[in-house]
């Protein structure tokens, strides 16, 4: 099995699809000639044509909108916000557009949205959102976050495959520091969370860069686990009320602003639902409510830490 | 991404970053050498990433103190690459090397050692229950869930969570330390309920006595009860008692994989030698002796000091070692509870008394009439035993049958003892 | 590429039956919108009612235009467009109404329908959106090498919003093959055009590198031929075309907007040019009995409503179902083409 980057994961996958069903088809600024401002689509022109790896105009609005659009006549567009932090231009096509389709006028719509999020690398405020939350909010999009290099390329083609909306939240900061074991072929993963390491004493549960961070944060305390969420929307709810069952103890940790993120849908649902397997309180690490500053100690101030998991992880295994 | 050091005169060249995603670079070529006298912003070495080749220009002005990195390596971003000592002027000769302890390479890290914490504690966590700890004791969903579902005194464990918390893993290690998963069951005789008859209501004193600290106290009802019912079966039954040992390590390995108690696995293996001997699955109501078919088991159940209660598995031989523990724990948490119908408390044909984690090893049972035969089980005891001539150690136990030498004799009471024993070291999941 | 005005009403691409048809379409979605805000003054339409009247040229125009391969994203005024397409009066009253048996089974409401099987994309209330969905349609078209087009409509007001430049500059750029309707109605809501814009749309599409054409939009067979002119561009490869239909909004913005800021003698000026009124003019010229037009029409459109009211209300149970396609996605199909040049 061939070792490769995140982003290389990524790449594998977007090309094994456009090979395997030429409906597949890019979309993005300077994704073509350029190969993409993160080198994703690095070489596709030569391999696919101008056509399959479409330059478009600086538009985000009018990117989700046309994808839209040819989506309904029977093609698969994959289409790519430069920065996460861009598809605020077209929340209006995709929320309203695209997320509501089908639901409305029982017409599928088959988009796949790739968005490089995430920050810890001085991207400063529009550079290095997790705008996951607001479109978890929004019917009809589902929402995929890999954490290792297996997943980015599993995902991203169970994305494509997905009869529907589906935001591919790629996260920037682990494009070439995360190597895997990729399997070759194309193996879809399912929207499903997976165990990252085991464990019973205590759980974090989290998704994207923060598996990393929650990993390292507890790799000296006994028994912890932590549960790679992968898929927000679907959320596999099972998945984590077991692992409430098998810990009793919980730490959510999200990259995104606290307010309303992820994580606070997942505590919810370990209150309402997994409250009888409770041995503590729902403890959760997350960055403040502000803009994600550009200056490396006041972006670290933010972010959640390896020390700030770790702290908050004995804290609760202690209670 | 190059940092100063606030104090030293030695300024570190690192690698910097290319680009959000980039995490390392290349060192292509050195435009200085140690020693060499370098300008602020005059490029010092060429990088090379893998997106983009650039000159890395000097963050200060000074001398060359060292490479760290050769030309053709790579290392992560934030590695240094060089050190720069500006204490010196051109033309001097270069002064020693490694003046004074490295400071935190970059002001990243300096600034997150000293930083304050956000606000965001990750905590919540302080408890609230420390303040109003006086009196109730608060304890967790899931504590409360195991200790209804196993019966479980709470109080009788040893919080070692913040404030003497009870936590999961408390309950956890205290049931597998083999509290059993039911409460103790009886020492003495069964009891079978029955309508009092009506004469003995006015035999019972109705004058309230003056109340005297010393003054002796009357039985209760239910402690009469009993005791009439002892009295008879003694006093009519020829009751004998046989002993067997038996092995129990395949019993306490099935225990643990199953999280059962021995109870359960017994009973089942009880079963089946009923089913092997049915004659002491019988009644005998004065002449008249009935042989079942069909096993009801009753099980004693200790009501504490106010006496003990026999409910009764209708219908036992049906269920598997996990349904018998399961209709046990059930039973007895709903005679505690004084929730026990009527037929519950009728109908058995053998009884199972079990009062064993209190150490003791052997007893005389009363039988439970109209029944013949009642199993008692005792404690279980690791001792060493000989087998193939050798000294192992296993956990023995003792079963005690007590039978009415009316209906069966001595040989038949052995065999099935020796069935339940054979059943018992053969244990193998059925 | 400058801007051409008005088309004559001549062409030699329609024969009789045509403009009959033409007619036809027209009087439904009057008849039908009519009969509809009687429900709903009766209380058996929810929500908000809106309509086409005095506009029914543009939609019934232009759409007859379309091949059965084409596709259209179809507004709030144009409801002349389901009609043409094959959607039955009945099931249009049923989604007025929030009927199970409506376009929609109840998931929304009065015109935001579109029958996929039909080609048609239901639109949403953020305009113009559906400019970018029929834009990326005709790149889809165009990626593929397909001999069809997409066509839009989208109002005065909508184009002061970023999709309308978005689409546009989109569609120019990469020379695709959409047709994109503007109708002209005068006002956006209450926001009459000085108010709107300082230019009038028409010129934007030079800007954006392809022509815009004006239209009388009270004249169907004027929609229609500039709808064909366009189409066959599309067809031949030279790209989208701005067609500006020029007519009035005769009633509110919706039926609970009296339109006191509207103008009576505007409104009047207006009237004297009803498309209906006009077709039908033409078509006595020809010797056609439009009385037994207008007669059939009522007789279809009592039959839809009669059958609509027999629908029931949605079950309640399948308010949570369909948020996500669950198995094979499914594609917009070949609608209804009655012109006689396309008829499949």
């Amino acid at each position: 099995m061939p070792t490769m980057t995140y982003l290389q994961a990524i790449t594998d996958g977007l090309r094994s699809e456009m090979r395997a069903d030429e409906r597949v088809f890019c979309m993005g600024e300077d994704i073509g000639v350029f190969g993409g401002a993160f080198k994703v689509t690095d070489g596709f022109i030569d391999e696919f044509g101008p056509d399959r790896v479409m330059d478009t105009p600086l538009a985000e609005s009018g990117i989700v909108g046309t994808a839209v659009g040819a989506a309904v006549v029977g093609m698969r567009p994959v289409c790519e916000m430069q920065f996460s932090d861009f598809i605020s231009c077209g929340f209006d096509q995709l929320v309203n557009v695209a997320g509501k389709m089908h639901y409305r006028q029982g017409l599928a719509v088959p988009i796949t949205v790739r968005l490089p999020t995430g920050g810890g690398f001085s991207g400063g405020p529009f550079h290095s959102q997790n705008p996951e939350a607001w479109f978890m909010q929004s019917p009809g999009i589902k929402i995929v976050a890999p954490a290792t290099a297996e997943d980015a390329k599993g995902l991203l083609i169970s994305a494509i495959r997905d009869p529907n909306p589906v935001l591919f939240c790629e996260h920037k900061f682990l494009y070439r520091r995360v190597k895997g074991e990729v399997e070759e072929g194309a193996n879809a993963t399912p929207m499903r969370a997976r165990i990252a390491r085991d464990g019973d004493t205590l759980v974090v549960i989290t998704y994207g860069a923060m598996v990393h961070t929650a990993l390292e944060a507890t790799a000296e305390l006994e028994g912890v686990r932590v549960l790679d969420l992968r898929s927000l929307v679907p959320l596999d709810e099972e998945a984590i009320l077991e692992s409430v069952r098998a810990c009793s103890k919980v730490v959510i940790v999200d990259e995104a602003n606290e307010l309303c993120a992820a994580g606070a849908q997942v505590a919810a649902l370990v209150a309402e639902r997994g409250f009888e397997d409770l041995d503590g309180p729902v403890v959760r690490v997350a960055t403040p409510n502000v803009p994600i500053p550009f200056s490396p100690p006041l972006e670290q101030a933010v972010l959640p830490s390896v020390d700030r998991v770790k702290e908050a992880c004995v804290e609760l295994v202690e209670y | 991404m190059s940092s100063s050091s606030t104090d030293a005169t030695l300024v570190d060249v690192v690698m910097p970053q290319m680009g959000v995603s980039v995490a390392e670079g290349t060192v292509a070529e050195w435009a200085k050498e140690p020693g060499d006298w370098v300008d602020a912003d005059e490029t010092i070495c060429v990088i090379s990433t893998d997106k983009i080749d650039t000159d890395l220009p000097a963050p200060a002005s000074g001398r060359l103190t060292e490479i760290e990195i050769v030309a053709g390596e790579t290392v992560p971003v934030g590695t240094v690459l060089a050190r720069i000592d500006t204490g010196g002027k051109p033309g001097e000769a270069h002064a020693a090397e490694d003046v004074g302890p490295p400071e935190p390479r970059s002001e990243a890290a300096a600034a997150a050692k000293a930083s304050v914490q956000p606000e965001e504690k990750a905590s919540g966590v302080r408890p609230q229950a420390s303040g109003n700890g006086q009196g109730a004791k608060r304890f967790s969903p899931v504590v409360m869930r195991m200790a209804a579902e196993h019966d479980i005194d709470l109080s009788a464990i040893e919080g070692t969570g913040r404030g003497g918390r009870v936590t999961k893993k408390d309950v956890v290690a205290y049931l597998d330390e083999g509290g059993e998963a039911a409460a103790p069951l009886h020492i003495e005789s069964p009891y079978r309920a029955e309508p009092e008859p009506p004469d003995a209501r006015r035999l019972t004193p109705d004058a309230p006595e003056p109340p005297a600290p010393e003054a002796p106290s009357t039985l209760s009802r239910m402690r009469r009860s009993i005791g009439q019912h002892m009295k008879r079966s003694l006093e009519t039954a020829a009751t004998c008692t046989t002993w067997t040992e038996a092995d129990m390590f395949r019993i306490e390995a099935a225990r643990e994989r199953l999280s059962l108690t021995a109870l359960p696995l017994v009973a089942r293996c009880a079963i089946a030698a009923l089913r092997e001997h049915p004659q002491l699955n019988a009644w005998l109501e004065g002449e008249r002796y009935t042989r079942h078919d069909a096993v009801h088991l009753g099980i004693a159940v200790s009501l504490g000091d106010e006496g003990l209660i026999v409910p009764v598995i209708h219908d036992a031989h049906e269920l598997s070692a996990e349904g018998l523990a399961r209709r046990i724990k059930d039973l007895a948490r709903r005679a505690r509870a004084g929730e026990l119908t009527p037929d519950e408390v009728r109908g058995g044909t053998f009884t199972i008394t079990n009062p064993g984690q209190h150490g003791s090893i052997m007893a005389t049972p009363v039988i439970n009439q109209p029944q013949v035969a009642i199993l008692d089980l005792e404690a279980v005891v690791k001792r060493p035993v000989v087998i193939d001539d050798a000294i192992a150690i296993r956990p023995m136990t003792i079963f005690g049958l007590s039978w009415d030498h009316r209906a069966l004799d001595g040989v038949l009471a052995a065999q099935f003892l020796a069935s339940l024993r054979r059943h018992v070291e053969s244990w193998d999941g059925t | 590429m400058a801007t051409e005005t008005a088309r004559s009403g001549e062409t030699e691409h329609l024969i009789r039956d045509d403009r009959v048809a033409l007619l036809r379409y027209m009087l439904l979605m009057r008849g039908i919108e009519e009969r509809a805000m009687m429900l709903y003054r009766q209380g058996k339409v929810p929500g908000s009612f809106y309509d086409g009247f005095g506009q029914e040229a543009v939609s019934a125009g232009a759409a007859f235009a379309m091949g059965p391969k084409d596709r259209l994203c179809v507004l709030h005024r144009d409801l002349a467009a389901h009609l043409v397409r094959g959607v039955t009066p009945a099931r249009i009253f049923g989604q007025y109404m929030g009927r199970a048996g409506g376009v929609t089974a109840g998931r929304d409401g009065n015109v935001h329908f579109g029958d996929w099987r039909l080609g048609c994309v239901g639109m949403v209330s953020m305009l113009p959106d559906m400019m970018l969905v029929a834009t990326g349609m005709a790149m889809a078209f165009k990626l593929r090498h397909e001999q069809r087009c997409a066509l839009t409509w989208f109002g005065d007001g909508s184009t002061s919003r970023g999709d309308f430049h978005e689409a546009m500059n989109w569609a120019g750029v990469q020379k695709l093959p959409v047709v994109f309707v503007l109708e002209n109605n005068q006002f956006a809501y209450s926001t009459p055009l000085e108010a709107q814009f300082a230019v009038d749309p028409v010129h934007r599409a030079e800007g954006y590198g392809f022509p815009g054409w004006s239209v009388d939009g009270n004249d169907v067979e004027a929609v229609f031929e500039a709808t064909r002119e366009a189409r066959e561009r599309a067809l031949v490869g030279e790209g989208p075309t701005l067609i500006a239909c020029e007519t009035m909004r005769m009633h509110g913005h919706a039926a609970h907007d009296d339109m006191k800021y509207v103008d009576k003698t505007r409104l009047e000026e207006w009237r004297r040019k009803d498309p209906i009124e006009r077709q039908e003019r033409v078509l006595e010229g020809l010797g056609v009995d439009v009385a037994a037009v207008r007669e059939g029409v009522a007789r279809e459109i009592e039959a839809g409503v009669e059958e609509a009211l027999a629908m029931p209300m949605p079950d309640p149970e399948t308010a949570t179902e369909g948020v996500f396609c669950e198995g094979e996605a499914n594609v917009l199909g070949d609608g209804q083409a009655p012109w006689s040049e396309v008829q499949s």
